[in-house]
């Protein structure tokens, strides 16, 4: 397995007393590589920083002027939920350089399974914004990248909330397929089943809003039944994940109620998205429980690793199996009307 | 020119976004307008609710009365999303405010940092007129 994480700065610098996306996290994070026992076939490779090159791929460059400078002179509240501090420029793109450096190194060994241990997260961030505890949008840098490559990349986000930066960004990029599994509603308020896609993309947001109490059957379902076959159909050369991991019913921060085991099935099933090994990554975004998010990053990554530990058995039985007909229904109808719109609009 | 029938103030409990409330309660009675109160819920209000969407504030009651404003015609909204992009989907349906009205700073803002300012972004991204009120506006 490949290792990123941002460097010496993973656990110190961007830190609010109190809040909730804290250095802590990342503490629990390395905990579960521990768990993993894996030795000499853990391969940790540093960070750098991403250059402004990188980031304006996704960002807008006064928006990235504008934050580094906000850093330098001493930060402060950004919005009610984000803060930055001194340290948050040189921690956020050491976060994005850890993507970038995943991607760099799952390339040339053509093997193994990439795991971004970074903080702050990254998927609510716009393309000119920071929001939702997020700076710098770090698995759409290195999607980017991918891009910039000529690959075909699947992006799968099964943080409790919806990436609303992530497909901002790529929301007419028809080589970027953006599938996100979310509470809703719930912050940030984006992510309903008719967003599918900008009219060069169309089809190519699937979103899956899942109620609140909803467990783990319902959400694989969900990307099976209705992800499925855009995902097979998109026939992805890279797939990232967005792993968030408060969708865990011990997390704080939202009311689903996924088990460590239902982390290991999600992961069976992206694993099997992939074309051949060496192909996926899996970036930390949320997670505020932190024994939940140690038991659920052991489940991902061992499973990913094909030797999946113990742990608490898959969750079914709550709420929102009707929500996954309404939520085919309306993107059927949503792709149709973007379809139409797009052929009466051609002269 | 139009007449304004809508208008929508973003609330967090700030002096600032109160004195927006006062500013668009005060322009609205004017023009026998409706007026939509929006308090956008961030990520970390699911920690500590701070207000219940079913109930309004009696601080914005009290608002209410104070102008003589009929109460039919006032809205309180408590929406997922952080204060721009709540402030600019009012705009939109079912709300559809015409007006949108938000306080110079925020809370916990600090003077001279343009980054964070949901005034400067909701004028930069909006679809429908915007009156940033000042800190420093006094209704006489």
């Amino acid at each position: 397995m490949v290792l990123v994480i941002n460097g010496p700065y993973s656990d110190s610098g961007h830190e609010d007393i109190g809040h909730p996306e804290r250095p802590e996290r990342m503490v629990a994070a390395m905990a579960a590589v521990d768990d993993l026992g894996l030795g000499s076939e853990l391969v940790v490779a540093e960070s750098y920083t991403a250059s402004r090159a990188e980031l304006v791929r996704v960002h807008n460059g006064n928006y990235l002027d504008e934050l580094g400078a906000f850093c330098y002179a001493g930060g402060g509240n950004i919005d009610d939920d984000t803060y930055a501090t001194f340290d948050s420029w040189t921690i956020a793109t050491y976060a994005a350089g850890a993507g970038l450096k995943v991607i760099d190194e799952l390339r040339r060994r053509d093997d193994g399974v990439g795991f971004v241990a970074a903080r702050p997260p990254g998927h609510h961030a716009l393309a000119d914004r920071a929001m939702g505890f997020c700076l710098l949008n770090n698995i759409a840098v290195a999607a980017a990248e991918l891009l910039r490559l000529g690959e075909r990349v699947l992006i799968v986000d099964w943080d409790v909330h919806h990436g609303n930066g992530t497909q901002q960004i790529f929301w007419d990029e028809p080589d970027v397929l953006y599938v996100s599994t979310h509470q809703w509603p719930l912050f940030p308020g984006s992510g309903s089943a008719s967003e599918v896609g900008g009219r060069h993309a169309n089809d190519r947001t699937v979103n899956l809003p899942l109620p609140p109490g909803a467990k783990g059957d319902v959400m694989l379902r969900a990307m099976s039944e209705i992800a499925g076959p855009v995902i097979a159909e998109f026939n992805p050369t890279w797939v990232l994940v967005s792993a968030g991991f408060d969708a865990h019913r011990d997390d704080p921060m939202a009311d689903l109620c996924l088990t460590s085991g239902d982390f290991r099935l999600m992961t069976n099933y992206v694993m099997d998205c992939a074309p051949r090994p060496g192909r996926v990554a899996f970036f930390l975004e949320g997670g505020y429980n932190l024994e939940a998010l140690r038991s659920s990053i052991l489940a991902t990554l061992s499973t990913a690793l094909g030797h999946p530990q113990e742990d608490e058995p898959p969750s079914n039985g709550g709420p929102g199996a009707d929500h996954v007909a309404r939520t085919r229904q309306s993107r059927l109808v949503a792709i149709e009307m973007l379809r139409h719109s797009d052929e009466t609009e051609t002269p | 020119m139009k007449t304004f029938r809508n208008l929508a103030v973003g609330y967090d409990g700030s002096l600032d976004s109160t004195i927006a409330v006062r500013w668009a309660l005060r322009a609205a009675r004017e023009v026998d307008a409706t007026v939509t109160i929006v308090h956008a819920t961030g990520l970390l209000e699911h920690l500590r609710a701070r207000y219940s969407p079913d109930v309004l504030p009696p601080e914005l009651l009290g608002l209410a009365k104070e102008y003589a404003f009929d109460e039919s015609r006032l809205r309180w909204l408590v929406t997922n999303g952080d204060a721009c992009s709540v402030l600019l989907r009012m705009a939109c349906a079912p709300v559809n405010a015409d007006a949108l009205v938000v306080g110079s700073r925020g809370e916990g803002k600090r003077d001279g940092l343009l980054l964070g300012s949901t005034s400067l972004e909701v004028a930069e991204h909006a679809t429908v007129p915007v009156v940033v009120v000042p800190s420093t506006y006094v209704d006489h």
